[in-house]
């Protein structure tokens, strides 16, 4: 189920609140649990089981390593739970992937198994093994199933995160207090991001789609999709995430935020600081520092932050363009904390071009379908292929989503939220009429049927 | 206000709203029927184990829920307004305004259609009239996408590409030219077809090239109640009715009409079907695969075949006056190979006319 839909707005949603707040306090995670079950199976059905398995392996790992804490099981606990989490991870996301490329460099033809990649599986691993980790460096471990499976399967985080560590939200899971202001920040958030996603994101997703099947391309047009691309990108997820934080205050919980204005950084460190925080912050907690991060010698620095961008472009999909999509960024991390960090740091306009540049590059080959398709659009930004500069459709389009482009552009920066600040004080009413009619203007959008589906599905 | 009474209003007026949407969805009837979007409305689905398990449940309660959703089309029409007046979107879903006319955007040209149209009356020539006496006519019309996109900025498809490709691939037909005949008011404003009333010139043209002489004279007959398009609907806001239309003689009310797909005697004009959803269905009934008109006042003996869409419907009675006997295949609904069961190709005038929507959409010819 997804949060942009009538099923979920207008059916799930109130149903779920109207069970959570009437319930008895001791039964509030029991009934998040269920519901939860039942927005997962709603999208997933059959994955259900699979989900449940990963949290009793969970449940069982914590409590074993709890038990022989200090001791060399408490070890092989974890390698063992942390190897089926990675081992179902990599069976349904990776099989087809690897056995493709076996089959390219060997020319032998073992047939793909063309699994069905389960629903977020790909955030509930990273949180059980977060917590499986924690536990094991430390922390005490969860006693109560329900919780623990709360924890992992919580609904407004369960398929796009953000990721939550476990220690971050434990005492929330025993002791959660929902009051009218939290309950109004989390509608304020949610609507904020249902907006975002459905009536910017899925617009501009139109004009992507457009493109792409255009036959009548230009460099204007390549530039327009680059353009429309990274904003249909930052406004699914960045809108996604609001809605699972907005959620989460509903429901009393303390998410983490997960985007903090990406496309206002002059760096792509300070860019991989802004977009998919959660992210980072996992990599770097359960990757990079393990690894070593930057301490040693600078060959040894290189192959760590290699290590975690190739996982990082490996996360997000499975396929040569993901690979590629991350060692992008991290070699340009690497020449940035190496070479001209402080140059763009320091600068005035050179670091908003020069990251808006390598960002559209470098969602265009995230986007791609192979790597040759994104070399391909990447060229097309520069006038190779022998197209014309600009075309009728070209012209049509940027007349017809410009209007559009130009408040997504708008809208990526903090000048709204300053704005809106300021009319607030002097109109506290606008606020509650502007949610209002943006839950209207979002239910116009789902009605009409237009283009809806979330990217970050395929992760 | 302070800042705890903004928030309970705010948590009001949102819970207000999706608890009347959703308690109204639940108490008002389901719908079968969209009128303005001119199609069957999704119906709650079977619910079973196996698809539950199967996930079609799930996919269609989806598309229920949207469907029956309360006030759809205000909330279509809002999107449409929002899209217009805030975004500056100029086209929704591909329907654009441009003056009083509603206008479905026909872009690009898809040759691959021109080729499968191509394939198909090659095949029926082959099959029917290779070696015959019947003398072989095409024509086709342009919609109105090729006199509105151009001054209102709109894309349009490579027309002069398609008419050149067309007459190409169709070198054992005389092709007639109607195009300079045309113009954007001899289409309803909310509707893609054209207006009986406007086309007698166009079908004089066809006729003088056909070798005949059509100079009946007709009453001009006006429904009474406004006509609204398939197009309003898609628009989503609020457009003008229009009158509707017909052309009648003594001729015409003396024809015997027949209808075989449902095997039964019609009306040139079908007064129910005017009353009805979809007004345009009143020329011939709408859409049929195969449909006779004969006219026992005719003083010879010729016949003509038109091959043809919705187009036909409307300028086939204009024909009548010439012909002892017309018939009308429509191959979007019955496949050629049954044709034979049905009617000899030996010496009448065929003519293949064919709206550029339809040779655009080559998939949906059989």
């Amino acid at each position: 189920m997804l949060f942009s839909s009538i099923t979920f707005l207008y059916y799930f949603l109130p149903v779920m609140l109207i069970a959570y707040f009437i319930v008895p306090k001791r039964m509030k995670n029991a009934v998040l649990l269920a519901g939860s079950l039942v927005f997962y199976a709603w999208g997933e059905v059959n994955y259900v089981l699979l989900m449940v398995i990963s949290i009793l392996i969970g449940y069982i790992s914590g409590r074993w390593m709890e038990h022989f804490r200090g001791r060399v099981r408490a070890k092989w606990g974890l390698i063992l739970s942390v190897g089926i989490h990675l081992g179902l991870l990599g069976i349904f996301k990776y099989t087809d992937f690897f056995i493709s490329n076996i089959n390219r460099l060997t020319g032998s033809s073992f047939p793909l198994l063309k699994l069905v990649l389960p629903l977020g599986i790909s955030f509930y691993t990273f949180q059980i093994i977060s917590y499986e980790v924690d536990v094991f460096r430390g922390m005490a471990a969860q006693k109560n199933i329900v919780k623990l499976a709360v924890y992992i399967s919580m609904f407004p985080q369960l398929i796009a995160g953000p990721i939550v560590r476990y220690e971050a939200i434990a005492h929330q899971l025993d002791e959660r207090i929902c009051t009218l202001d939290g309950m109004a920040r989390g509608l304020r958030l949610f609507i904020l991001g249902l907006g975002k996603k459905v009536i910017l994101a899925n617009t501009l997703g139109e004009l992507c789609e457009i493109f792409k099947t255009s036959s009548d391309k230009s460099v204007v047009f390549f530039w327009m999709y680059g353009i429309a691309l990274i904003l249909q990108i930052y406004f699914d997820f960045s809108g996604y995430s609001d809605m699972a934080v907005g959620l989460g205050h509903m429901f009393g919980f303390a998410l983490p935020k997960n985007f903090n204005y990406p496309f206002i950084a002059k760096s792509v460190t300070e860019f991989w600081r802004r977009w998919h925080m959660s992210l980072g912050r996992w990599f770097r907690d359960y990757v990079y520092i393990p690894m070593g991060g930057n301490r040693g010698t600078k060959a040894k620095w290189l192959f760590n932050v290699g290590i975690v961008w190739l996982l990082t472009g490996l996360w997000h999909g499975a396929g040569w363009n993901f690979i590629v999509w991350g060692l992008f960024f991290g070699s340009l991390l690497v020449a940035e904390k190496l070479w001209f960090l402080k140059k763009l740091e320091r600068s005035s306009w050179l670091g908003h071009v020069y990251l808006t540049g390598v960002v559209i590059i470098g969602f265009m080959i995230f986007d791609a379908d192979s790597v040759a398709q994104a070399i391909k659009n990447i060229g097309g930004l520069f006038g190779f292929g022998h197209i014309a500069f600009i075309s009728n459709e070209s012209q049509y389009y940027l007349r017809s989503y410009g209007g559009m482009m130009a408040a997504a552009l708008v809208g990526a920066t903090p000048l709204p939220k300053r704005i809106a600040a300021k009319v607030e004080r002097r109109w506290p009413i606008v606020e509650p009429i502007f949610l209002t009619g943006l839950l209207l203007a979002v239910t116009a959008c789902l009605v009409d049927g237009s283009f809806n589906p979330f990217l970050y599905f395929r992760f | 206000m302070t800042e705890k009474t903004k928030n309970k209003v705010i948590v009001l007026m949102i819970s207000f709203m999706i608890l009347l949407f959703s308690i109204m969805h639940w108490l008002e009837p389901d719908k079968e029927f969209s009128v303005s979007e001119r199609r069957k409305l999704a119906q709650f689905p079977e619910l079973s184990g196996e698809r539950v398990i199967s996930g079609k449940f799930m996919g269609e309660f989806e598309s229920y829920v949207v469907d029956q959703f309360p006030f759809r089309d205000g909330f279509r029409g809002m999107k449409a307004l929002m899209s217009q007046k805030i975004f500056g979107q100029k086209d929704q879903h591909g329907i654009y305004k441009s003056g009083d006319h509603i206008c479905k955007m026909e872009y690009p040209l898809n040759p691959e259609s021109l080729d499968r149209v191509s394939d198909r009356f090659l095949y029926i020539y082959n099959k029917y009239m290779e070696g015959t006496d019947v003398k072989l006519y095409f024509s086709i019309i342009p919609d109105k996408n090729y006199f509105l996109a151009e001054p209102g900025g709109y894309l349009r498809m490579d027309y002069e590409e398609l008419f050149a490709e067309m007459q190409k691939n169709t070198g054992y037909m005389t092709y007639i030219s109607i195009a300079d005949l045309l113009e954007a008011d001899d289409f309803y404003k909310t509707d893609i077809h054209w207006r009986q009333e406007k086309i007698v010139d166009t079908a004089k043209r066809i006729g003088a090239e056909m070798g005949i002489t059509l100079d009946e004279q007709y009453e001009v007959c006006e429904m009474e109640q406004s006509f609204y398009g398939n197009l309003s609907g898609q628009y989503a806001l609020p457009t003008e009715g229009e009158n509707l239309y017909y052309l009648m003689n003594e001729t015409l009310k003396n024809c015997d009409v027949f209808d075989y797909e449902n095997q039964r005697r019609i009306q040139v004009y079908d007064m129910e079907k005017a009353e009805g959803r979809d007004p345009y269905e009143m020329f011939l009934s709408g859409s049929l695969a195969l449909v006779t008109i004969t006219n026992p006042w005719a003083s010879s003996d010729k016949e003509l075949v038109l091959f043809r869409d919705s187009f036909g419907s409307s300028i086939a009675p204009l024909f009548v006056g010439a012909y002892k006997k017309i018939t009308l295949i429509d191959i979007r609904y019955i496949h050629p190979d049954l044709l034979e069961q049905y009617m000899t190709f030996k010496d009448q005038d065929v003519l293949f006319l064919y709206s550029t929507l339809s040779l655009n959409h080559g998939e949906i010819f059989k």
